[in-house]
């Protein structure tokens, strides 16, 4: 794990939340976090094509009414991160898709066992409104730190798994990770057309 | 409500989200917006705060820019309720704020849900990735070029991030302004916008910009072939599948990350048989 890949994942958990807890500017979109993320690796070829493929990949999930989708942000950083150590860019992106499924996942429990916590808040701040400016803080940088932790375990897992196991994997499994990483644009783009349709005026 | 009201309630907008929660959603994110104007609203009655409060407190939730709208209104119903006269009066006022956050959050979550995350998300990204085309950043290809410069990098992403901001903050600013200042035959000020019409000539372009987008792609995707081998044929195959099983799984509401992994295990599993 070198520096650059630990600074990665520390930028990682920032931009994150700007995906629901702070700013919603679209930083922690595919397009944006990954070549700005790349800054950080030197290669801005590669967070332009991790960044379009995640977007793409994604694009048919939308935050809506509680929906949580896979963070973009996550998939990009953790492909990034594997791809700097060494890995090929077909095989870290697999990874990166999975461990955004996956941090979904966890960021989907968070959510369920915050509200244990509210009750305490929303006192607090009953008692003294003020308060709620120190919730609100300290709700961004747990949510930092979660995110960071998470990112950080789950690149380091899977940087450990493949440095381990690279030099045993077939070329036929190069070969077929290849394969579906060339597929992810047209899966991607022949989804953006459907989501285009013209219900109503 | 004062330019430095309004600022303070734009800024603090951006927190709207956090502390998210199954329970209550926005609950907290919306008493933080909001105290400052309550503080000035209940500056001569500093006891009534906590009760306030707890109205605030309760359930809320909506599509994050559209919410300025509700801000705005809120705001301008809380000052009502501040002034009442009796408390038949205040009770009436409590009703109307009541109703007020229940549909508005309502309304301005399926208004910006479709405008913001359903058409503008997917426009911006289609934008981008015409001018990363256009620039000569082929990223349909998996052998990437060393070197790109960084501008190239910069523009394209550059380009979306301010199409959609643009857009985004524009709402979010002036949205605080019409819904204070709206009258109550506009709904809140969202009558103001004609959102239906935005929404259609966006999606119009966004559906030209999509399928232009394929074209473009298997254009670039193919034109380093001179004759018809067989890698040409496998290339086009595997875009032609690609894009009819997508259709397919869209219908059967599969999403696309699904259908890549499964695309890695079934081209594992090919290899291997």
């Amino acid at each position: 794990m070198t520096p650059e890949v630990f600074m990665l994942c520390v930028f990682a958990a920032l931009l994150e939340l700007d995906t629901t807890y702070a700013f919603q500017l679209t930083f922690s979109r595919g397009i944006i976090a990954a070549p700005l993320m790349s800054l950080i690796t030197g290669d801005v070829m590669a967070g332009i094509q991790i960044g379009v493929f995640t977007e793409l990949i994604f694009a048919d999930v939308s935050p809506l009414g509680g929906i949580l989708p896979p963070s973009a942000v996550v998939c990009s950083a953790v492909s990034l991160a594997l791809n700097a150590m060494g890995i090929d860019l077909y095989f870290a992106f697999f990874f990166g898709v999975t461990g955004s499924i996956l941090f979904s996942v966890a960021e989907k429990f968070m959510r369920k066992n915050r509200f244990k916590w509210l009750v305490f808040w929303e006192r607090k701040i009953l008692q003294k409104p003020n308060t709620v400016n120190r919730t609100v803080a300290l709700a961004l940088a747990t949510s930092f730190l979660m995110n960071f932790i998470l990112i950080f375990i789950f690149t380091w897992l899977c940087g450990k798994l493949m440095l381990t196991l690279l030099p045993y994997i077939p070329m036929k499994a190069h070969f077929a990770c290849k394969f579906a990483y060339m597929a992810v644009p047209w899966i991607g783009l022949a989804t953006l057309v459907p989501a285009f349709r013209l219900k109503a005026r | 409500m004062t330019f430095s009201m309004r600022m303070q309630l734009f800024l603090r907008s951006f927190f709207l989200q956090t502390g998210w929660n199954y329970m209550k959603y926005q609950n907290i994110g919306l008493t933080f917006v909001m105290l400052p104007f309550l503080k000035q609203a209940y500056k001569d009655d500093k006891d009534a705060l906590p009760s306030v409060l707890q109205r605030y407190l309760e359930n809320f939730n909506t599509q994050p820019v559209m919410a300025s709208f509700c801000f705005g209104a809120l705001a301008r119903q809380e000052e009502a309720v501040a002034k009442a006269k009796s408390l038949t009066d205040f009770k009436e006022k409590v009703t109307e704020w009541t109703g007020i956050k229940r549909g508005l959050s309502i309304t301005t979550a399926s208004i910006g849900d479709r405008l913001f995350w359903g058409t503008l998300k997917p426009l911006t990204l289609l934008m981008a990735l015409f001018i990363w085309l256009m620039l000569g950043v082929n990223f349909f290809e998996i052998e990437l070029p060393a070197n790109t410069p960084l501008l190239y990098a910069a523009c394209a992403g550059g380009a979306a991030f301010f199409a959609f901001n643009a857009v985004a903050l524009f709402v979010k600013w002036e949205g605080l302004k019409i819904s204070y200042d709206a009258r109550e035959n506009t709904c809140f000020g969202l009558t103001r916008f004609d959102w239906n019409k935005t929404i259609y000539n966006a999606k119009r372009i966004g559906i030209v910009l999509a399928v232009g987008m394929i074209l473009f792609g298997v254009y670039h995707y193919l034109k380093g072939f001179e004759d018809v081998d067989v890698h040409f044929v496998t290339r086009a195959a595997i875009v032609l599948f690609f894009v009819m099983i997508s259709f397919v799984t869209r219908k059967l509401r599969i999403p696309n990350m699904y259908l890549y992994l499964a695309a890695v295990v079934i081209f594992n599993l090919v290899c291997y048989l």
